[in-house]
């Protein structure tokens, strides 16, 4: 979870990432290019809604082309794997990946996810 | 509505994956790696996920959509974690594991269950039918379990090195961990030829979208 550190080394330290848009707290691109476009694609992915990702697909080819679109199928579909072994392994925040996601954590309250009966038998 | 073409080093590993699939495991053969494929295939019509408000292991509300290729509690296993996984518990994984599944054929479980999610999803997403499964591979499973592994506060143990848990945490089961991460490496910044057209923050970008709408704490 590197978005803001993502943005400011790419659009430049003062570009300050909405961080609310990844849990639909807000809208708008997120101050990322095409941001919205990806956040709707990312989402409609994750939830296989695929005759809606059909028309996104299009979309996607017409604004970023067919490799940019490709390729953030490429990565949903990889963070749809991941996010599940994470889950279904009951890891824990490490202090390094903990370090990386303070702002988003504190921002769209990611510690909602993760309820004391995570990890209470 | 058209699909897109798919670059031969993606197709290539993906296809890779489903053969890796089809080969004896550490606690799985091929032919139930293969059933944990299409367990996972199903998942999303199951009629029992459907009316479960959370996901539950006391297997005493009702028998998951099945062809009865694996044990029950299997069929629990992968339908939870294809189709509810941000919210599952440790009391859920406790009881999976009181019901019978040994805690290595869980994590090679988790792996396949995991690596056949994203090459659907992919395959899907690109407007292609899912692939075909390849045909299982003979064999014994070879029963490997790593002993270098530590209590990292997880549900299971993990791997005793690694940069992030989540790297860590197939760990004590080898051949599980280097499944999925084969399968993973290309959606990411971790293969060494990883080029995407994309730039790195659409890339967490969409990583990050993906990992709320799943209700991932990590």
């Amino acid at each position: 979870m590197a978005l803001r550190e993502s943005v400011q080394a790419s659009e430049g330290s003062d570009c300050k990432p909405d961080l609310g848009v990844v849990t639909g707290r807000a809208d708008g691109d997120a101050g990322v290019r095409h941001g919205e476009y990806l956040v709707t694609l990312a989402d409609a992915v994750a939830r296989w809604r695929w005759d809606e990702v059909a028309t996104l697909r299009e979309r996607g080819v017409d604004s970023m082309g067919s490799k940019a679109t490709r390729d953030a199928i490429l990565v949903a579909s990889g963070f749809n794997g991941i996010t599940r072994v994470a889950d279904a392994i009951g890891i824990r925040l490490d202090s390094r990946t903990a370090s990386n996601s303070v702002d988003l954590r504190a921002t769209v309250g990611i510690d909602a996810f993760a309820p004391t009966e995570k990890w209470v038998s | 509505m058209t699909a897109l073409p798919v670059d031969p080093a993606t197709s290539a590993a993906h296809q890779a994956t489903l053969q890796a699939i089809a080969e004896p495991g550490g606690w799985w053969s091929g032919a139930d790696r293969l059933a944990i494929v299409r367990a996972t295939r199903t998942a999303p019509t199951c009629a029992l996920c459907a009316r479960r408000d959370k996901p539950t292991a006391t297997a005493n509300d009702g028998e998951h959509d099945n062809d009865g290729e694996l044990p029950p509690i299997a069929v629990e296993a992968v339908h939870a974690i294809r189709n509810d996984s941000g919210r599952l518990t440790r009391r859920w994984f406790d009881d999976v594991i009181d019901m019978g599944l040994l805690p290595e054929a869980y994590v090679e479980l988790v792996a396949v269950t995991a690596s056949s999610v994203i090459v659907d999803t992919f395959a899907q997403g690109m407007g292609l039918d899912m692939p075909e499964l390849p045909e299982p591979v003979g064999g014994a499973p070879t029963l490997e379990r790593s002993d270098d592994v530590e209590d990292a506060g997880a549900w299971l143990p993990l791997a005793r090195e690694g940069r992030a848990n989540i790297l860590r945490s197939l760990g004590l089961v080898p051949s599980a961990l280097k499944l999925f991460f084969g399968t993973f490496r290309r959606s990411y910044f971790m293969a060494p030829d990883s080029r995407f057209a994309l730039g790195r923050a659409q890339v967490e970008l969409v990583a990050s979208r993906v990992s709320a709408v799943n209700g991932c704490f990590y």
